[in-house]
C-alpha cells in the first residue's frame, strides 16, 4: 500500500507540473473568455450587406405593399431602429418584376441567371391564389445561398403580414380589433411554493433557463473535460515508461498491480483537484452573474465526486492497458480511438436526455456504466432528478464494471508492460486476460 | 557463507520455446558474479526471473533467503540493459522516487544521493532536469538510481556496454565499492576481459543451459593448459597443415593456438619450419573458452 501511495504521489506531482495540466486548468476560462470576446466582436462586424431580390407577384396585391414595407426600414426612416437584427443589420430591397406577357418558366430562368450573375441575391414568387385562405399555395423563394435563412425568414413574416392584412380588408374586418381580442395570456414557468424556517410560505421563483439547464450542462461538460484530460495522460505516462524501459526498473521494485493502482490514484487525485478548481471557479462565476450558486447542492457534488472517481478508475484502467499493450505512441493513437468513441457517444446524447430526463430512453442510457457518469449525472442535476433507486442501480452497475475493468486491465498491463517491439492485437489482449 | 541467490531446476518457456532450461546456480553473498553468454542465450531472462519480473515455469528461485516477492525485493536493485529515465524529472526527484520505492526513508536517501553525486562528480547538479544531461551523465544517474537504496543485492544487465572508457572505469570502481560495502553484485557482460578482471565467479549460459560455472581459476583449470601464444617469422601461414594445431586465433603479429598433445613436441616441429621468437604455454582466456563453447559447430572437439 505504501508503494502505491509513493507512485500516486509522484504521478500527482508530475501531472500537476505538466504543461497539459496547466493548459487544462486554463483551457475552459480562456475558451469562455474568447467566445465572449468573439460574440461581441461579431456583433460589431455583423452581416450588414444590402440584398436586392426580385419579386414576381402573380396575385397583383402583395408586391407593392411589400416594397413599401421594406422601404419603411430604410436608414433614416422611422422604423430603421426596429429593423430585424438591429439598425446595423442588412437591408432587403425588393424589386418588382413586371409579369405581363411573360411565360413563367422563361422569367424564372432569366431571374435565375441574374442571381447567378450576382445582380440579384434571390427571387421570390407569389402565386395568384396566395390570398385564398383555404388554398395550399406557397411563397417560393429561389436563391443560390441555401444556408442563408435571414431573408426567407424576413419574407415569411413580412409577406404574411401583407397577405393577412389584405385578407382582413377584403372581409371588411378591423385587423387591429382582431389583434386586440385575440391577444394571448402568457404561461409563466415557476418553481414550487416552499415554507421557510419561520413557517411562512415563500413566493415561488420564476424558473430561469440558465439555472435549470445551464448548471446541468456545466456539470456534464466538467465531467467530460476532466476525464478527457486524465485518460490520455495516463496512456502517455505508461508509454514513456515502457519505451524507455523504466517500467522494467519499476517492476524490480513493485508489482505491476501496485504500479497500475498507484497511477490510477494519482490520476484520480489530479482529476479531483482539477474539478475542484473548476467547481469553485464556476460557483463564483454563477453567483456573480446570476446568483445560481444555490443550484449546486452538496448532494450534487457528492454524486459528481462518486461518478468522477469511478469513471477515472474505469476509463483510466483502459487507457493504462492500451498504453501497456502498445509499443509506440503511433500505435496507441489507433488503439485509443475506440475508447475515445466510448467516451464521446454519451456526449452526443445529452440533448434528448435533457428534453425528457425521465423518459425510457434517458433512463436506460443513463444506466449503461460507460454513459452513467455523463447521462445519469445530467439527470441528477436536472430537477427533480431521477428516483434514488435508479442512481443506486447505476452506481452498483458502474462499480461492478469498474472492478471488472481494473481486473482485466491489470492482466493486460502486467503482460504488456514487458513486451517490447510489437503492439498487441485485441485478440492477444483478450488471451492475456483469460490466461490469468 | 550463505548464498544470496539460489536457483534450482529453473525453466522458463516463451511460446513453448525454452529460453532457460533446468538451470541451477548459487551466488555466494558478497561476491561479484559475472553472467556471460552470447546474445539470446537466456542471460536477461535469468536476471529478470531473479528480479521476479518474470516467474519461472518450473523450479524455485531463492533471493536473499526469500521465496516470496515481498521484503527481499526492497533489498535488490536492478539496472536493465536498455535503460531510460523520466526526462522531465530532476535528478534529485528521480533518485528519491527510486529510493522510496525500495522502502527507504527520505533522510537516508538524501545522504546516499549526496554521497553518490560526489563520487560520480555530479555534485551541484541535483536539481538539473534529466533531459538536459549529457549521455555520460545520464549513464551515471542510471547507475545511481540502482544503488541509491543501498541494496544488498545489485543486478546489472550489461552495465558497461555503450560507455566511454572514462565512464566505464567510474562505474567499475562504483561496482567494486558496492562489493566492499558487502553488496552482492551480479552482472551480465559481453566483455570477457571485464569479466576476467572483476568477477569472483563466472557463469556462462548458452542456449538456455548452464555451460560454465565457477571461479576463473577453476574454469581455466578445467579447460587445461593447452593454449600456446607464439610469434614466428612466418606468421599464421606456417601453422597450416600441422596435426597438433586444433584452432588458431590470429592477431596478426601474434597467434593463439590450441594445441593437441605435447606443446614441447609442437615447438620443436614448429621451430623446424620457421624461426620462433616467442612461445608461451598459457591458460585459455575466457574469450577463448567463450568462443569454443559458443561456436561448437566450428570446433567440433568441444565438450560442453
Amino acid at each position: 500500500m505504501r508503494k502505491i501511495l509513493i507512485v500516486a504521489q509522484t504521478e500527482f506531482v508530475t501531472l500537476i507540473r505538466s504543461k497539459a495540466f496547466i493548459a487544462g486548468v486554463l483551457l475552459l476560462p480562456v475558451m469562455m473568455g474568447l467566445s465572449l470576446v468573439l460574440t461581441r466582436a461579431t456583433k460589431k462586424v455583423a452581416d450588414n450587406k444590402d440584398r436586392t431580390f426580385a419579386v414576381v407577384d402573380y396575385s397583383g396585391v402583395v408586391g407593392e405593399p411589400l416594397v413599401a414595407v421594406a422601404r419603411m426600414f430604410d436608414p433614416g426612416s422611422l422604423l430603421a431602429a426596429e429593423r430585424p437584427g438591429g439598425p446595423a443589420a442588412s437591408r432587403f430591397t425588393p424589386v418588382l418584376i413586371d409579369v405581363t406577357a411573360r411565360k413563367p418558366d422563361e422569367l424564372r430562368i432569366e431571374l435565375s441567371d441574374r442571381v447567378r450573375a450576382g445582380e440579384l441575391f434571390a427571387f421570390v414568387e407569389f402565386p395568384a391564389e396566395v390570398l385564398d385562405p383555404g388554398g395550399q399555395s406557397r411563397i417560393r423563394y429561389y436563391s443560390n445561398h441555401p444556408s442563408y435563412s435571414t431573408l426567407p425568414a424576413w419574407l415569411q413574416v413580412t409577406a404574411n403580414g401583407v397577405i393577412i392584412s389584405e385578407r382582413f380588408r377584403r372581409a371588411s374586418i378591423d385587423r387591429a380589433l382582431v389583434a386586440r381580442l385575440s391577444k394571448q395570456a402568457q404561461v409563466e414557468n415557476l418553481e414550487l411554493f416552499e415554507r421557510d424556517a419561520s413557517g411562512r410560505i415563500t413566493p415561488a421563483k420564476t424558473v430561469s433557463t440558465a439555472r435549470a439547464v445551464g448548471v446541468p450542462l456545466a456539470v456534464l461538460f466538467l465531467m467530460f473535460i476532466t476525464i478527457m484530460s486524465s485518460g490520455p495522460a495516463l496512456l502517455n505516462s505508461v508509454i514513456e515508461e515502457k519505451m524507455s524501459r523504466i517500467s522494467e526498473v519499476l517492476m524490480g521494485s513493485l508489482t505491476p498491480f501496485q504500479l497500475m493502482v498507484g497511477k490510477l490514484l494519482g490520476s484520480v487525485s489530479v482529476s479531483i483537484l482539477l474539478s475542484t478548481i473548476y467547481v469553485i471557479g464556476g460557483l463564483v462565476a454563477a453567483q456573480y452573474w446570476g446568483g445560481y450558486a444555490s443550484a449546486v447542492t452538496v448532494a450534487l457534488l457528492a454524486w459528481f465526486l462518486m461518478y468522477l472517481v469511478m469513471s477515472i478508475l474505469m476509463f483510466g484502467a483502459v487507457f493504462l492497458a492500451v498504453g501497456a499493450a502498445c509499443s509506440d505512441l503511433k500505435d496507441s493513437q489507433g488503439m485509443m480511438t475506440p475508447v475515445m468513441m466510448l467516451l464521446m457517444i454519451p456526449m452526443f446524447l445529452w440533448y434528448p436526455v435533457l428534453r425528457a430526463p425521465d423518459g425510457t430512453m434517458a433512463t436506460l442510457l443513463s444506466l449503461v456504466p460507460t454513459a452513467a457518469p455523463f447521462l445519469m449525472m445530467l439527470r441528477i442535476s436536472l430537477a427533480p432528478g431521477p428516483p434514488l433507486w435508479q442512481i443506486a442501480l447505476s452506481a452498483v452497475l458502474m462499480a461492478a464494471t469498474t472492478m471488472a475493468t481494473v481486473w482485466a486491465a491489470a492482466k493486460i498491463f502486467r503482460t504488456g508492460l514487458l513486451m517490447q517491439g510489437k503492439t498487441a492485437s485485441p485478440g492477444e489482449m483478450m488471451r492475456w486476460v483469460r490466461a490469468g | 557463507m550463505t548464498d544470496a541467490i539460489v536457483l534450482r531446476g529453473v525453466t522458463k518457456r516463451f511460446n513453448e520455446v525454452a529460453a532457460v532450461s533446468d538451470l541451477c546456480l548459487s551466488v555466494p553473498t558478497g561476491s561479484i558474479y559475472g553472467f556471460i553468454g552470447p546474445n539470446g542465450s537466456g542471460k536477461t531472462t535469468t536476471l529478470r526471473m531473479i528480479m521476479r519480473i518474470l516467474l519461472p515455469d518450473d523450479g524455485t528461485i531463492e533471493v536473499l533467503g526469500s521465496h516470496g516477492s515481498g521484503a527481499a525485493r526492497d533489498q535488490v536493485s536492478y539496472l536493465p540493459e536498455e535503460r531510460g529515465l523520466y526526462k522531465k524529472m530532476t535528478i534529485r526527484r528521480l533518485l528519491r522516487y527510486y529510493g522510496r520505492l525500495k522502502g527507504r526513508a527520505l533522510p537516508e536517501i538524501d545522504a546516499a544521493i549526496a554521497e553518490w553525486m560526489a563520487r560520480m562528480e555530479l555534485r551541484g547538479l541535483e536539481d538539473r532536469h534529466i533531459e538536459t544531461l549529457s549521455k555520460g551523465m545520464s549513464q551515471k544517474v542510471q547507475f545511481m538510481a540502482a544503488v541509491v537504496s543501498t541494496p544488498s543485492l545489485l543486478i546489472l544487465d550489461e552495465p558497461f556496454s555503450g560507455l566511454d572508457p572514462v565512464n566505464a572505469q567510474v562505474l567499475k570502481d562504483a561496482v567494486l565499492e558496492m562489493r566492499r560495502r558487502g553488496t552482492t553484485v551480479v552482472f551480465s557482460t559481453h566483455d570477457m576481459s571485464t569479466a576476467e578482471r572483476m568477477c569472483d565467479r563466472i557463469f556462462m549460459i548458452f542456449g538456455g543451459r548452464k555451460v560454465l560455472d565457477g571461479s576463473l581459476q577453476s574454469i581455466q583449470d578445467e579447460y587445461g593448459a593447452d593454449t600456446v601464444r607464439l610469434r614466428t617469422a612466418g606468421g599464421a601461414a606456417m601453422l597450416a597443415g600441422m596435426p597438433e594445431v586444433e584452432a588458431v586465433n590470429d592477431f596478426g603479429q601474434l597467434q593463439e593456438v590450441r594445441v593437441a598433445g605435447d606443446p614441447q613436441r609442437f615447438l620443436s616441429r614448429l621451430a623446424a619450419r620457421t624461426p620462433v621468437y616467442h612461445f608461451e604455454v598459457t591458460r585459455p582466456s575466457l574469450q577463448d573458452i567463450f568462443v569454443r563453447i559458443a561456436l561448437p559447430v566450428d570446433q567440433p572437439c568441444e565438450k560442453s
